[in-house]
């Protein structure tokens, strides 16, 4: 029992790794969960082949800091931009999202003025993406801090 | 901190609002919870499923098959407990995948949290959860431990109806008389019937129970993929009043007062390692100055 009263932003951060498409190579994404646990998160796998509509429902009930997607099936200017989309139909705005998989330098540019960071390749040493997750989950705490 | 928005949310029924006010529970500390919880308390009427047994008999995919039936007789929540990392804290919640395509079809709640090195098979706010999601009018909230040992009996506490699950091939008929989880059950369900040994399980429970008079428990043996006698436990959820509820009411309300009270007395508590000189006292004669000192205001408000 902890009585002392915690800060919001410092608890576990909550992280959902999704492959939002007809995609099974989830090899990549256990070795990240794990990873994101040792690092000290909650960490939800959203199964394989979810819908974008999937990811975010899961997003939203489970209020995680932020969603990590990932792809290796060059989808992702299609996938990652439904589930953008579908984020901000929902008025979804305090939900950090982030990428990662093959994907083409040339496309980087399209995803970050999507709001997706990172988008790491192959070889990325898993501190490196650790460290921007949680960079961007603080982000996110901050905001919700000032919202409710 | 807008509470105010957050417990209309909640009320209404509002997914991100529950969301949002589960993880302030969690994270946020006493006062936060106090505000959330003093708010919403009076409001709600669920019946409170609580779905335990040992890891790997298929709670989880059992609540994939189980919320949807129930969803036809009243709005369903789950809340599934996963174990936190000891090394690092971290957690894997890996329930949401077995119930995933049940649930996003029939729009059920469905939240997943870390039982953050919590004993007993329960994390340490799922009193508070369970009293937002009631808050959100749901008739049934389904509530999955951490796969538990045999002591892991916290959930009895919590559930009004607390269903077993075990698969075969767990042990022989000394197991199933063995005190613990054993005895908690209200429905004991034997998962995975199409296996071998399942009819020897079945029996022995059965035995178990004839010899502590409790043959009027149900044990139904279910197939989670197929779907097979999934309609009896949903005739025994909802047949089966809960036991001593006024008793397990008052027991739960303790709990969480000690807990206020604790919180109230942990500033004390936590200065005892700062002091640096070695302690004259003994734990319990300084625990009782303290209780001394304390009565002693209270009996002076109480005069004015």
């Amino acid at each position: 029992m902890n009585g002392k009263s915690q800060k919001y932003t410092e608890a576990p951060v909550k992280v959902l790794l999704a492959k939002p498409a007809i995609d099974g190579h989830d090899r990549g994404i256990f070795v990240l969960a794990k990873a994101f646990r040792d690092a000290g998160m909650d960490v939800i796998y959203a199964g394989l082949l979810p819908t974008p509509e999937e990811v975010v429902d899961t997003a939203i009930n489970e209020d995680v800091d932020v969603i990590a997607l990932s792809l290796l099936n060059g989808a992702h200017m299609t996938a990652f931009r439904n589930v953008m989309e579908i984020l901000r139909k929902r008025g979804v705005n305090d939900i950090a999202v982030v990428g990662g998989g093959i994907i083409p330098d040339e496309d980087k540019p399209a995803l970050e003025k999507m709001g997706i960071t990172g988008n790491f390749g192959p070889g990325t040493p898993l501190s490196v993406i650790i460290d921007h997750i949680k960079f961007r989950a603080r982000e996110v705490r901050k905001l919700r801090e000032n919202e409710y | 901190m807008n509470t105010d928005i957050l417990v209309q949310g909640i009320l209404k029924g509002d997914y991100r609002a529950i969301a949002r006010s589960i993880s302030i529970i969690e994270n946020s500390g006493y006062e936060a919870r106090k505000d959330i919880i003093s708010r919403i308390y009076p409001y709600g009427k669920a019946k409170i499923v609580g779905i335990t047994g040992p890891p790997g008999v298929g709670k989880s995919t059992a609540i994939g098959t189980l919320a949807p039936l129930l969803a036809t007789h009243g709005r369903v929540a789950v809340l599934a407990i996963d174990p936190a990392s000891p090394f690092s804290g971290g957690a894997i919640l890996g329930n949401r995948i077995r119930m995933q395509a049940a649930l996003s079809k029939k729009g059920i709640y469905m939240r997943s949290t870390s039982n953050r090195l919590y004993n007993g098979g329960l994390s340490e706010y799922t009193w508070d959860i369970v009293k937002v999601l009631e808050a959100a009018g749901n008739d049934f909230i389904i509530l999955e431990t951490v796969g538990s040992g045999q002591a892991d009996v916290d959930i009895m506490n919590i559930a009004d109806i607390t269903c077993v699950f075990l698969a075969p091939g767990l042990g022989d008929e000394i197991q199933a008389i063995k005190s613990g989880i054993m005895e908690i059950g209200d429905i004991f369900v034997i998962n995975k019937i199409d296996r071998e040994g399942s009819y020897l399980a079945i029996k022995d429970i059965r035995e178990s129970l004839n010899m502590s008079n409790k043959l009027e428990t149900p044990v139904i043996g279910v197939n989670s993929l197929t779907g097979e006698n999934y309609d009896e436990v949903v005739k025994s959820i909802l047949e089966i009043r809960p036991k001593n509820p006024r008793e397990k009411y008052y027991k739960k309300l303790k709990m969480v007062v000690m807990e206020a009270i604790y919180n109230e007395y942990s500033d004390y508590v936590d200065r005892i390692e700062f002091e640096d000189n070695p302690l004259n006292e003994d734990p319990y004669t300084m625990a009782e100055q303290i209780l001394v000192r304390d009565n002693k205001n209270f009996g002076e408000v109480k005069d004015r």
